[in-house]
Parts: C-alpha cells; sequence; structure tokens
C-alpha cells in the first residue's frame, strides 16, 4: 500500500499540487486522472521520488519515503517498477539486454538465470522471439509491452506506469490495460496509473483519484464515477460525446 | 561531480562499459586523429622549410621544429580541439537524448547512480586512452613530415631524420601527455554535464551539444596557457 498525507508542490512560485491526501492499495489498479497540465505527472514523479516534495508525507507500506535518504530510498527503488511513456528503453541495447539490465545490476544471477528470468517476462507480457531486437525494431505496443517486462523483471511491489496508453491504438490500449491489470493480480502489485484514457478508467479503474487544478477533486471506483455528480468530473470524463451516450 | 565520482554498483559492470567507451571513445577517433596528425605533421615541415630558407641555419632544424610542434603543441592541443567536437558532441547528444527520453529517470527508478553509471565510464576511459592518441599523433604526424620531404624536396630525408633525434627532450612527452589527460577530462565531463542536464526536445539537445563543444574547446585552451606556464615556465 502507499499512502499520501498532504502532499504539496511548487515550481517556483507556480503551485502545481495542493495539500493531496489518498491512499493506494495492494493488488489493485489505481489510477490517477486529470486534464493536461493538472499536476498528475507531477503527483506521480513525486510518489517515486523523482520530484523532492514541498510539504507532506508518502508512505511505501509502513515506510516513510518522503523522509528517508538517498541509500533508504534506493531499497525501495529496487521494489519499484516504472513503465514510462515513451518506454524509456534503452536505445543501445536489445530487447533482452533491457529486461536484463535490472536483473545484471542488482541479482547475482548467472547468464542462464537472467536469460531464463527475462524468457518468463516476456512471456507475461505475451512476447516472443524479440530478444535479439532493438526497440527501434519493435512497434510502440511492443515497446510498451517491453517496458512491461523490464519493470517487472525483479519482481516489484510497486508498479507506476506514465500514460502507457498514449500513442497507442485503442485496440492495443486495451491489451495494455488488461495486461497490467493481470500482472497487478497475478503479482499482488501496488499500481499506480497516471493516465487520461476514459476506456482504462472504465475498464480497469480499480480505485480512481481526479486531480484538478493540483488538488484531489474526486476519488473513487469505475462504478461510482458513473453516478457523480461532481460537475468538474462529469466535464472531464463525459466531454465527448460517445462518453455522455455512455453514462446515459 | 560526488554523484559521478561515486564508487560504481558493480566492479564488472564499470569494467564492461570502461572498455566499451574506449572503444567508442578512442578507438573510432583513431581514424580522425591519424588523418590529421599526417596532415598537420606535413603542413608544419613544409612551412618551416620554406620559411627559414637561410644558409646560417642547418635544414635539420626543420626536423627538429617538426618533432617539437608536434609533441608541444599540436598533438594534445589540436587533436584535443578535434576530439572536443567529435567526442563532446557525441557525448552532449548521447546523454541528452536519454535525458529527454526518460532513459536517465528509468535508470535513477530503479536505483542506479544514473551519474555514476552514465558518465565516470566515459571519463575514465577517455583519461586512459587519449594519451595513446596522442603518442600515435606525434609518431604519425613526424611520418607526414617525412613523407613531405621526401615528396616536396625541402630538404633531404637524412636531415629531417637527423633533426628529429637532435636535441630531444624527454620532459616535453611528459608535458604533452599531462596536458592530454586534462583535454581528456574535459573533454568528457563538460559535454556529459551539459546532456545530463538538458531539458525540452530534440532542439535543445542539439543546443547543449552545440554548448559542450563551444565550453570544452574555451577550457581546453585556458587549460593548456596554465599548464604551459606551470610546467614549462
Amino acid at each position: 500500500m502507499i499512502e499520501l498525507k498532504n502532499i504539496s508542490k511548487s515550481f517556483s512560485d507556480k503551485q502545481v499540487l495542493k495539500d493531496v491526501s489518498t491512499t493506494f492499495e495492494k493488488g489493485k489498479t489505481n489510477l490517477i486522472i486529470g486534464q493536461s497540465g493538472s499536476g498528475k505527472t507531477v503527483l506521480l514523479k513525486s510518489i517515486i521520488g523523482l520530484h523532492d516534495i514541498d510539504e507532506g508525507e508518502i508512505f511505501y507500506g509502513n515506510l516513510e519515503f518522503s523522509k528517508m535518504k538517498v541509500k533508504e530510498k534506493k531499497k525501495i527503488r529496487k521494489e519499484i517498477g516504472m513503465v514510462f511513456q515513451g518506454g524509456a528503453l534503452f536505445d543501445s541495447a536489445t530487447v533482452e539486454e533491457n529486461i536484463a539490465f535490472p536483473l545484471e545490476m542488482f541479482t547475482k544471477m548467472n547468464a542462464e538465470e537472467k536469460r531464463e528470468r527475462v524468457n518468463f517476462c516476456l512471456s507475461k507480457v505475451n512476447l516472443v522471439n524479440v530478444n535479439h531486437l532493438f526497440p527501434a525494431e519493435i512497434s510502440g505496443g511492443m515497446q510498451k509491452r517491453v517496458a512491461i517486462a523490464r519493470a517487472i523483471s525483479l519482481n516489484p511491489k510497486y508498479l507506476f506506469c506514465d500514460e502507457p496508453n498514449s500513442g497507442l491504438d485503442p485496440r492495443t490500449s486495451i491489451v495494455i490495460d488488461q495486461l497490467i491489470r493481470e500482472l497487478t493480480i497475478e503479482f499482488d502489485m501496488t499500481t499506480v496509473i497516471n493516465t487520461h484514457d476514459m476506456n482504462s478508467v472504465m475498464e480497469i479503474g480499480d480505485k480512481i483519484l481526479y486531480i484538478y487544478k493540483g488538488e484531489k477533486w474526486w476519488e473513487g471506483d469505475k462504478h461510482q464515477i458513473m453516478k457523480s455528480d461532481n460537475k468538474e468530473l462529469n466535464d472531464f470524463v463525459f466531454a465527448s460525446e460517445l462518453m455522455r451516450k455512455f453514462k446515459n | 561531480m560526488r554523484r559521478v565520482f561515486s564508487k560504481p554498483e558493480k566492479a564488472r559492470i564499470f569494467f564492461k562499459l570502461f572498455i566499451r567507451e574506449i572503444e567508442m571513445l578512442g578507438i573510432n577517433s583513431l581514424g580522425i586523429v591519424i588523418i590529421i596528425s599526417v596532415f598537420m605533421g606535413a603542413v608544419i615541415t613544409l612551412q618551416t622549410a620554406y620559411n627559414i630558407e637561410s644558409p646560417f641555419i642547418p635544414d635539420y632544424l626543420i626536423g627538429l621544429t617538426a618533432r617539437d610542434s608536434m609533441i608541444l603543441e599540436f598533438s594534445s592541443t589540436i587533436v584535443g580541439l578535434i576530439l572536443a567536437g567529435k567526442v563532446g558532441s557525441n557525448v552532449a547528444s548521447e546523454i541528452g537524448t536519454m535525458r529527454i527520453s526518460e532513459q536517465i529517470d528509468a535508470l535513477e527508478i530503479m536505483g542506479v547512480n544514473s551519474a555514476n553509471y552514465l558518465i565516470l565510464p566515459k571519463i575514465a576511459a577517455a583519461v586512459f586512452i587519449n594519451p595513446f592518441l596522442n603518442i600515435i599523433s606525434i609518431f604519425i604526424g613526424l611520418i607526414g613530415g617525412y613523407l613531405a620531404v621526401i615528396m616536396s624536396g625541402a630538404i633531404s630525408a637524412d636531415q629531417y631524420l637527423l633533426g628529429l633525434h637532435y636535441v630531444f627532450v624527454p620532459f616535453y612527452v611528459t608535458y604533452s601527455l599531462v596536458k592530454t589527460v586534462f583535454f581528456a577530462f574535459v573533454i568528457t565531463s563538460v559535454p556529459a554535464y551539459h546532456g545530463y542536464y538538458a531539458t525540452g526536445g530534440a532542439l535543445e539537445v542539439g543546443r547543449s551539444s552545440t554548448r559542450a563543444v563551444v565550453y570544452s574547446s574555451i577550457l581546453i585552451l585556458l587549460i593548456n596557457v596554465i599548464v604551459t606556464q606551470l610546467m614549462l615556465a
């Protein structure tokens, strides 16, 4: 479980996050949604420690991450898997080397064990025979899957995904969503996804946190979002004709 | 800086990266170093020969001038400036692209000290391999001079070879190597800094790369003056 208590963050004189508190539970897909510029990416990067917060506390289980020193944070980071918006795969490394990278850095596995683990992770994201290809040689959807495979290679307790569906077609987006959901349940991870894809919200939103102008504006699940009368939330989620029809 | 020079996560991985960077920054620069050096050696020899044409100046001094010019200045400083362009832009754009495509963030999230992992092997490799490039450049430059005197007939080959052996000061080589080590540090660390702190998109990576080359070149010239004053004065 991850718990946020009164998180605030400013850049120069612009306050981006204001007093955000919530919990992300284990074994569930937790979604952070909001308009572009609402502060959801800053929130995600603050949770994983890429941004230092100005005020508040971040707990990973019982451990207060926000007050930890660099060495202590390193231990937690080995339990974190992250899927970046663009995949963030290492261009100069093959698919196999990308997935094996965390294993190489933090385990004492021999070459055979590493290969087995890489193939296991690839099988979990339904990819075969791509080990020796470079990221530039595979499609965007496959890159996202490789990124997920790399994120789970160390068997993390926490999985973070920053807009995993951006740039993907609707069909591939659904595949990626389902994959993340299945892995979350199978590995009993605390998964936090940053998205503005409404299909994801409706498909895998076990918990949804709506960020509006840097503040927590609403939270609930995919069933509650249909019944919410929160104006800003409805303006965002049901902005399209299709979504309005779906609600009605 | 402290993060760059902290202890690597795994010595085996550091060594692997170190070897890779020796190939990328050193071996791959060998071609341009050879081309520049052969022409520099030839031009220095010919210019000296045509400018000090006098019955009072012995011909072998042309060989001596070519030798000392290559050792003292050209093989260290000029090659350093050329490598600042080639290696510097390469390092800045590689690390800058990794920054804007979130690959550095990915390393940090995994708990890897990205500054140490990406920058230290480059600095170590350049500091290790560039003195060898310097020595190669000196030899190739002198061969270039030799070819120039043979082809132009400006002086006899024997006189040129005599000049190469005449009043050789080994300390000049030490001075040249010391300069090369400083330049190698600048050529890798300055571009790495600019790449590491690149923001924005491809345009900004390009700008970082240009800034890196300009600052590295200025620093090389400045260090050249300081080291010369300290070692030769």
